[in-house]
């Protein structure tokens, strides 16, 4: 696998994300989506505990809901970009060429995906920011988050080690969209709904019935939620977040080695049904 | 010496019989007027002339033709014409209706259709959108059928008819293009390079579709390409055009006649470098040139329209003197191709470097 | 005049059936089209289930309801034209004597058809798996729904003109669009009146979209049994009326407004060679 090619393939998913005539516009209208969805998220509990009787709202649920919203927005962002390079590159005729050359498909498909992980990492970011302080204000709350070079640093560590598995779920996703000659554009949004569900985004995963609960609980999407609120909220601790974050980093390489595999298989099958090309709407 | 196959011009048939529409009467209904019509477009570099004064008369029953080079405007005028797109000046109508006061009127008796799109519902079946496209127009659903059966029948398109459009190679796409463009029993009928990029023979049976919607229904249909064969093959008239302008108009076989002597022909090697062959344009009696290159035996082969044989051998002799062997050469029946180059000096070819 | 010759329903009828056919045709969209709906209004279930009031829970599956309209809203009508004119089928539509009006609606109906399915589904799993409290006067329920619908559906026709004349980053815009809607127009929660956490000028700004004032009198006749002659719900019924009319005539008159631009600079289709 071709380190050049890779930096050339980040080159080319920054250009595309930030295709704007205007930068600052381009970033904001990213931006919006992801800060909207947290703020969303955190007033429905706000809005169904504070109505409740008696009234059970915690801040602490707001945290842990606030983190959850917005690292599940960074996921679903950059975890379809292989499929949407695919897809898109089949339109234009990019992906055919890119896979022309020997590969080269692979650096491609994860240099999209980490350029891609960069402009989601500063999206999410601000929104995370932004969202802190509309909610402790419109709320008239002190939403217990723990804000130190340290925790910073071991969200990042996160991010970086959640990776494994954004990217792992990519490549399983492309896998399909380089033979499907359908339905490859709504895949990664059904499974962004499912990740929503699964990974403890919003809500404990124990709450799932079983055989569900027990799936959700070794994702390490799920794993990863739990690292991160253990670096950002108020009574985490550094044990659990490195447990938890092992655990990430366990999984995370069964994921890869899934996508990797699955990536491999379609891609074979793809060229002998003569798909690779093939444009469908 | 010249080569004996000089003066062995080869004959072509002036016309095909049989294959040319004759409803080409002066007496027939003027269904396409032009007068003074120009275009301009704002770009980065300034204005862009597009159209630049036009004129035209076309009659009922007529297949138009209008040919020229890419970037000539023929687009621009099929766009103007077809109410998409409005004059910067002069006047154009249809059927006696005005495309700037009353495009309504005009949409209502006219239909078109463009080989570069090829549009429609992927995920629906060519019939499906035949259907959908016969609505737009509120024809009646049986008649519609009625309708797509019948032109799909011409143009080889029924057992095709049930597929998804997606499904569809780009002939078949193309053929479902030309059944929506007669759809609505136009009165008149724009294609902008309804064959381009298709096979020989999906070609043919393309433009013997067009021939018949023009001779047996009578439709006015103005053809716009850059291809002469096409031209040659179904136009009763045509329009060269060059830089937004009518540079002739007439029949092709007045055109080609016009020229008088058959042109010269040389094939040339080495393949000449850029520049080495401007020489050629400025002989005497010499009326411009082409040229192209045929990779596979190294060689160009270079089309020149004299005026006599008297400039024939300068031709030769010039070629040689600048160290290219003349590997054969005879004399050919004018072509459209050769009229445009009588006119302009230099090939489409040419023509679509310099604007490149 | 025979209703069936009538050119402006047949193009109608015409344009609705090619919307829907592409979606019944693979029956597969509909399930394909339950899923982000369906978990996002499944995961807000659960946040109210867990953590808050059970009887809100209902508002959470009526938002996946919704979410699965205006999301057809967004991608399939505001950019719909965008797309053809891509394809070029929008200068197909203006070469016709169709009106454009006709397109419009039927693009829309077919657009409500096509994603009636998907969100029915939504709905039935939703009341199998939570069996939210309901407590609806369904007349009122029914007629808010259709009314909502029609304003909704009416601002994806003032989009969709919008996005002709700024076509290029639609794509994005719609991205940029879809949950800062629903969060401010109050898909999942109340977004105004007593419930609404918003400052006032927050709740005054949010309920000039159609989609905040139908949400709100959704939830009112669904859930508070609230019928017809509640002073507030027949307010917002006729603002959500007033403002379906304003959209569909200005949309309308954007649209020839931009086909007259649009001949008169040469973008009413994209330059081909
Ligand atoms: N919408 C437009 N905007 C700017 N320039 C245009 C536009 N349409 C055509 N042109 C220019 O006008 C000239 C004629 O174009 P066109 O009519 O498409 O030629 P043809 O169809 O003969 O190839 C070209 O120089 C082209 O670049
Ligand atoms: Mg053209």
């Amino acid at each position: 696998m071709s380190l050049r090619a890779m930096v050339a393939s980040i080159r080319v998913g920054w250009y595309r994300e930030f295709n704007w005539t205007n930068p600052l516009t381009g970033f904001s209208l990213r931006t919006v989506g992801p800060l909207a969805s947290v703020i969303a998220a955190s007033t429905v509990y706000y809005v169904g505990s504070t109505n409740n009787v008696p009234p059970s709202f915690e801040p602490s649920r707001l945290a842990y809901i606030l983190i959850g919203a917005a690292l599940y927005a960074h996921v679903a962002a950059y975890s379809w970009v292989p499929t949407l390079a695919i897809a898109e590159g089949k339109w234009t005729y990019v992906f055919p060429q890119v896979y022309m050359s020997p590969h080269s498909s692979l650096p491609y498909l994860i240099g999209r995906t980490l350029a891609s992980f960069v402009t989601s990492t500063m999206t999410v970011i601000v929104s995370l920011v932004l969202s802190f302080y509309v909610l402790s204000s419109v709320f008239h709350t002190n939403i217990p988050f723990m804000v130190n070079p340290l925790s910073v640093s071991l969200l990042f560590l996160a991010m970086l080690v959640n990776i494994l598995a954004a990217l792992g779920l990519g490549l399983l996703l492309s896998a399909y969209a380089l033979f499907a000659t359908k339905f490859e554009w709504a895949l990664p949004t059904y499974v962004a709904g499912l990740l929503m569900v699964f990974s403890e985004a919003l809500f404990p995963v124990s709450f799932l019935p079983w055989p569900l609960s027990a799936i959700a609980n070794v994702l390490p999407f799920t794993e990863f939620m739990r690292a991160s609120r253990q670096a950002m909220i108020q009574g985490g601790t550094v044990y659990s977040y490195f447990s938890y974050l092992g655990l990430a980093v366990l999984g995370g390489i069964v994921v890869l080695a899934l996508g990797f595999l699955a990536f491999r298989y379609a891609e074979n099958r793809a060229r002998r049904l003569g798909v690779i090309d093939k444009k469908t709407a | 010496m010249l080569d004996q196959r000089l003066n062995d011009a080869r004959k072509v048939p002036e016309d095909q019989p049989g294959l040319r529409n004759v409803m080409n009467r002066v007496d027939a209904e003027i269904t396409v007027q032009v007068d003074g019509l120009r275009r301009e477009f704002d770009s980065k570099e300034g204005k862009i002339v597009a159209l630049d004064g036009i004129n035209l008369q076309v009659r009922k029953g007529e297949i138009f033709g209008v040919l020229g080079p890419n970037g000539a405007g023929k687009t621009t005028m099929i766009r103007i014409l077809s109410t998409l797109l409005l004059p910067t000046a002069g006047k154009a109508g249809v059927m006696g209706f005005d495309v700037e006061k009353e495009p309504e009127k005009i949409r209502a008796v006219i239909n078109m259709a463009s080989g570069a799109e090829r549009a429609g519902y992927d995920f629906i079946s060519a019939r499906g959108n035949l259907w959908f496209f016969s609505q737009l127009y509120g024809i009646p659903t049986e008649e519609a059928h009625r309708r797509i059966n019948e032109l799909s029948d011409m143009l080889g398109l029924q057992s095709y008819l049930d597929r998804k459009f997606y499904a569809l190679s780009t002939g078949y796409k193309q053929r479902v293009t030309l059944v929506r463009a007669f759809i609505n029993d136009p009165k008149v009928v724009f294609l902008d390079e309804p064959t381009i990029g298709l096979d020989v023979m999906t070609a043919l049976s393309i433009r013997e579709y067009i021939l018949k919607q023009a001779k047996e229904y009578g439709r006015t249909i103005i053809l716009a390409t850059h291809n002469m064969a096409e031209v040659d093959a179904i136009c009763n008239r045509v329009a060269i055009i060059d830089k937004g302008k009518i540079l002739a108009c007439d029949t092709p076989a007045a055109l080609k006649r016009s020229l008088g002597a058959p042109s010269l022909i040389l094939e040339v090697s080495p393949i000449p470098t850029p520049g080495s062959l401007e020489p050629i344009g400025k002989l005497e009696g010499v009326k411009g040139f082409t040229s192209s290159v045929d990779e596979e035996r190294g060689l160009s082969r270079i089309q020149v329209v004299i005026d006599g044989d008297g400039s024939a051998q300068s031709v030769v002799d010039s070629i040689r003197k600048s160290g290219m062997t003349v590997v054969s050469n005879w004399r050919q029946q004018a072509t459209l191709e050769e009229v445009f180059v009588a006119l302009v000096g230099r090939g489409f070819r040419e023509r679509e470097h310099e604007a490149a | 005049m025979k209703l069936h010759s009538n050119p402006w329903l047949r193009t109608a009828y015409a344009r609705l059936w090619v919307r829907a056919k592409s979606i019944y045709g693979e029956p597969l969209w509909v399930a394909v089209n339950i899923g982000f709906p369906f978990f996002t209004s499944f995961s807000l279930t659960m946040v109210y289930r867990a953590y808050g009031l059970n009887s809100f829970t209902g508002f959470a599956i009526l938002g996946g309801v919704m979410i699965s309209f205006w999301g057809n809203v967004l991608w399939s009508m505001a950019s719909q034209f965008n797309w053809d004119k891509q394809v070029g089928l929008f200068e197909i539509y203006i070469t016709s004597p169709a009106p454009i009006s006709a397109i419009l609606v039927g693009m829309s109906l077919g657009g409500i058809l096509g994603t009636a399915p998907s969100a029915a589904m939504v709905a039935i799993l939703g009341w199998l798996i939570f069996h939210p409290p309901i407590n609806a006067i369904w007349p009122a329920v029914i007629s808010v729904f259709a009314l909502t619908l029609a304003s909704l559906y009416a601002m994806g026709m003032a989009l969709s003109s919008l996005y002709l004349a700024y076509g290029r980053e639609a794509d994005s815009v719609n991205e940029a669009l879809h949950e800062p809607v629903s969060l401010i127009s109050g898909v999942y929660f109340p977004s105004t009146g007593g419930f609404s956490p918003f400052p006032l000028a927050v709740q005054a700004g949010a309920s000039l979209i159609p989609l905040t004032l139908g949400m709100d009198a959704l939830r009112r006749t669904l859930f508070f049994g609230q019928g017809f002659g509640e002073l507030y719900l027949d307010l917002e019924l006729l603002a959500l009326a007033i403002m379906g009319v304003i959209l569909l005539f200005a949309s309308s008159k954007a649209l020839m407004f931009l086909e007259n631009k649009g001949r008169r600079t040469g973008t009413i289709a994209v330059r081909q060679r």
